[in-house]
């Protein structure tokens, strides 16, 4: 038994360890993903100043607590992004999602696996980011590493949350051919949902509602929070709680959702 | 007379490109009302911050939605008619479907973009020309045929600084194969030029006027039209944006005859 | 006065080596190892007016380079190119107007457009008299069977469709020399015959002279009388397809499965044992065939060992180059 769940273990990190390797392949989109993601540092950074001009705090929130959360947020924002809608549109398209189901891996497994690899590669290649942050733009690191094992969990479990609910948003290309406006719908979507732009302090009570009836936050503001300092230490537990009621509820909706698109393949025969 | 019969072709390529898209309704909705939602996105964020500010260093919030209307709507352009810039590289170049464009009697950029006339900018035009109707008429600006044609000339001199720094480094698909990496990186500069730049330091504000303008295509007509002081440089989008399509001519001629030399 | 005209055209490209891995990747963006490769290297020849020539060689042998060359796409490193007596990269838009293409793993038409829209586009393109087109097209939907096909967007086509509809869309504007490079590749045979004989009857009708390069013998055949072989970027043959038919059918390859080990067995002249595999049940033999035939080799076989099965191979078009590339090495043809 153990054996056999060390090789299906064994398979999946396989799927995860080539993630790396094609990022590495596309430097030139490192390069230009990097030159992007400072630009809007930058942006967010002085845009914030001016918005801070006046003095004192908003909403509760200081310049500097806020700038914190930003930066952060802005780095992470990565997190809520995903290239799901796109992978599954080619296979529709090109009629390899048959082939897919007859891996001997479970179809929604692997593709948990490989987005966990983007995801951690992800977290890794923002490192420079986070320096010239902390170097140019003030931004300020926990010590604490309780803090770090918090933020470490919540962003495992929000990415399962995300992983879950692209899983079942992707379902769609089963129906629609344009899965690139598909894909640029839901980033607008997930980019202000889940408070990548702005803190959910700033927003109206009934924008902040909708953000909580969202998967996003529990991927980016959640662990965020955390990591910037607005939300404590012993809030954890609560967080988690929230968020693995997100991913059982989620998980049970996906496997349906896909289970009935699938099913208009298989009839037509792809 | 050439510039009629390309007029002619152009209208014939757009009205087959639209019965593709009739072919395709939802497909068409989905595409106008994804840029509808960034922009929504992007303008519920300075509405969300701006409720709690009285102004963003001396700007108010209808200014503001003034320069972002006008930044929307000059990149709305190229994004209509020349968005298969970005997908040069791996549409056209990797597959050698570019070559087509070779063996045909009329210009390759004409034909590359009347290839494609991209619908998704529809989204971009409506949201740029409501914000610029909605603000200008909140911060009271009274319209004469004067602003009114200053208006046009600006846009279309911002747009034109969007499509030649796009043609321009969309030439990187001659080289890389694939465009969008370059593109993407002087593209998003943009971003910077929704506020007004007198927000950021020195440095950034040059970078936007004089080496990168995109300052031309929405803050200095801002200042203009809201009676701003702001110099000359309301003036010189046109002229910025002559000289710059024409570098970016150039620039695309260079690419082409290195694709020529490798056939890449 | 010949329509095109090629003089010591060569075309090089360097290519940046890059070694595998991510070592490879980081090496190369220092020290990039740049080679130089001569894809097409001095080649020389000339067509005449309504000539059907069939360009051939292996992959990789620098046919594509050719025709590029030879459309205006690539512009030659040295040497000359005319075609119509003009250069064709530097006047493209002239030659553009006077030649048709069809590359034939890639469509030229639009991918979502019913075809007929796709006509209507490129007659607008290439501004052909509405009277003409209106004609041409009636005569190109008897010829290629098109009626049905007029309303189907090419992305729902079938392969033999697509190229009936690319071979129309590249001959619509009725261009003096027409380049085709594989019309006929993965078709079936009726498909195949019938576009055979849509592009003879172009050549016959309008002398539209014909530029072809095919891995089909059957191409050649059926087409061509004159051939062009080459190899490496250079020209090893130019001449009548009937020399090389004579040259290459000398040599066939005949397979035997046999029951038990081959063992050795004595074989009559002008048969050779080919290079096999010890392991698999087989036995491969080359004969000539201007000394010996196909039933006397198998029933010299037969009557030795016991054979369950045998086959005689087609000579393919790489064997029939390599052949000629190593007749004109040597002047006698290898035992």
């Amino acid at each position: 038994m153990i054996r056999r769940i060390w090789t299906k273990m064994r398979a999946l990190a396989a799927f995860a360890g080539m993630i790396p390797k094609l990022f590495l392949a596309y430097r030139l989109w490192v390069w230009m993903d990097f030159f992007v993601r400072i630009f809007s540092l930058t942006v967010f950074y002085y845009f914030w100043n001016a918005v801070y001009a006046g003095g004192g705090d908003i909403r509760g929130l200081s310049l500097a607590q806020t700038l914190n959360y930003i930066l952060l947020a802005q780095i992470l924002s990565p997190l809520v992004q995903s290239r799901l809608p796109m992978v599954m549109g080619r296979l529709v398209r090109e009629g390899d999602v048959g082939i897919e189901l007859l891996r001997p891996v479970d179809f929604q497994s692997r593709w948990y696996a490989e987005c966990m690899g983007v995801s951690a590669t992800m977290i890794v290649i923002q490192i420079p980011l986070v320096i010239i942050a902390c170097v140019c733009f003030e931004m300020h690191l926990p010590s604490d590493p309780r803090v770090w094992a918090v933020f470490a969990v919540t962003v495992w479990l929000g990415q399962a949350v995300v992983f879950l609910f692209d899983w079942m948003f992707s379902c769609l290309v089963f129906y629609t051919t344009e899965v690139w406006g598909l894909w640029v719908l839901r980033e607008g979507v997930a980019a202000f949902f889940s408070g990548a732009l702005v803190p959910l302090q700033f927003m109206p009570e009934w924008l902040e509602r909708i953000c909580r009836a969202m998967p996003f936050a529990q991927a980016l503001y959640v662990p965020v929070s955390i990591l910037s300092g607005i939300a404590p230490v012993s809030d954890a537990p609560r967080l988690w709680l929230i968020q693995i009621a997100w991913i059982v509820g989620l998980g049970i909706l996906s496997r349906t959702f896909f289970g009935v698109a699938i099913r208009k393949v298989t009839v037509q025969g792809g | 007379m050439r510039i009629l019969r390309y007029c002619r072709l152009y209208r014939e390529f757009l009205l087959q490109r639209f019965k593709i898209l009739m072919e395709y309704r939802i497909n068409f909705l989905i595409g106008a009302a994804s840029t509808l939602v960034l922009q929504a996105a992007s303008l519920l964020t300075v509405w969300v911050v701006m409720r709690q500010v009285p102004n963003l260093k001396g700007w108010t919030f209808d200014e503001i939605l003034l320069i972002y209307g006008l930044v929307t709507l000059a990149r709305s352009i190229p994004h209509m008619f020349a968005d298969n810039l970005w997908t040069m590289g791996g549409q056209y170049i990797r597959t050698g479907g570019f070559d087509r464009f070779l063996v045909r009697p009329i210009n390759p950029l004409f034909h590359l973009l009347a290839d494609r006339f991209c619908h998704d900018g529809l989204g971009n035009f409506l949201v740029g020309a409501v914000l610029v109707a909605k603000s200008s008429a909140a911060v009271g600006i009274h319209w004469t045929p004067f602003l009114a044609v200053y208006l046009i000339a600006a846009v279309i001199s911002g747009a034109a600084i969007f499509f030649a720094l796009q043609l321009m480094t969309s030439v990187s698909a001659f080289w890389i194969m694939e465009s969008v990496p370059v593109t993407q990186m002087v593209f998003n500069l943009h971003e910077f030029a929704r506020y007004p730049l007198t927000i950021y330091p020195k440095v950034v504000s040059t970078l936007l006027t004089w080496v990168i303008p995109f300052g031309f295509a929405s803050f200095y007509p801002a200042c203009f039209l809201l009676g701003r002081p702001a110099g000359i440089l309301p003036w010189l989008g046109p002229i910025t944006a002559a000289i710059l399509l024409a570098v970016s001519y150039r620039v695309w001629l260079f690419g082409l005859r290195h694709y020529a030399s490798t056939g890449s | 006065m010949p329509v095109i005209e090629v003089v010591n055209l060569s075309k090089k490209f360097r290519t940046n080596r890059k070694e595998p891995g991510i070592a490879g990747a980081v090496k190369a963006l220092f020290r990039p190892v740049v080679q130089e490769t001569a894809a097409v290297d001095g080649v020389r020849f000339t067509v005449e007016p309504g000539e059907v020539v069939g360009y051939i060689g292996v992959n990789g042998a620098g046919k594509s380079t050719t025709i590029k060359m030879l459309t205006g796409i690539l512009e030659p490193t040295a040497g000359m190119v005319r075609v119509l007596g003009r250069d064709p990269h530097r006047q493209r838009v002239d030659n553009a107007r006077e030649i048709g293409v069809v590359f034939g793993q890639r469509s030229q038409l639009w991918w979502d457009l019913a075809f007929i829209e796709s006509l209507n586009l490129i007659s607008k393109i290439y501004e052909i008299d509405p009277g003409r087109y209106r004609e041409l097209l009636d005569q190109f939907c008897g010829m290629l069977d098109l009626g049905d096909l007029l309303r189907v967007p090419i992305r729902s086509m079938s392969l033999g469709q697509k190229m009936r509809a690319e071979l129309t869309a590249a001959l619509i504007h009725e261009p003096r020399i027409v380049y085709l490079d594989e019309p006929t590749i993965g078709l079936d045979l009726i498909v195949k015959e019938r576009i055979r004989e849509f592009i003879r009857e172009q050549n016959k009708r309008n002398g539209t002279t014909v530029f072809l390069t095919t891995h089909d013998l059957g191409d050649i055949e059926k087409l061509c009388r004159r051939v062009i072989i080459i190899d490496a970027g250079r020209i090893i043959y130019d001449g009548p397809l009937t020399t090389i038919q004579e040259r290459f059918g000398r040599y066939r390859t005949i397979t035997f499965e046999t029951a038990g080990f081959a063992a050795t067995i004595s074989l009559p002249p002008g048969v050779e044992t080919a290079p096999q595999n010890p392991e698999d049940r087989k036995l491969i033999l080359k004969f000539d065939r201007t000394k010996t035939t196909a039933s006397k080799v198998a029933s010299a076989v037969m009557d030795q060992i016991d054979v369950v099965d045998f086959s005689l191979a087609e000579p393919d078009l790489s064997s029939v180059v390599r052949q000629i590339y190593n007749g004109a090495l040597k002047e006698n043809v290898p035992p």
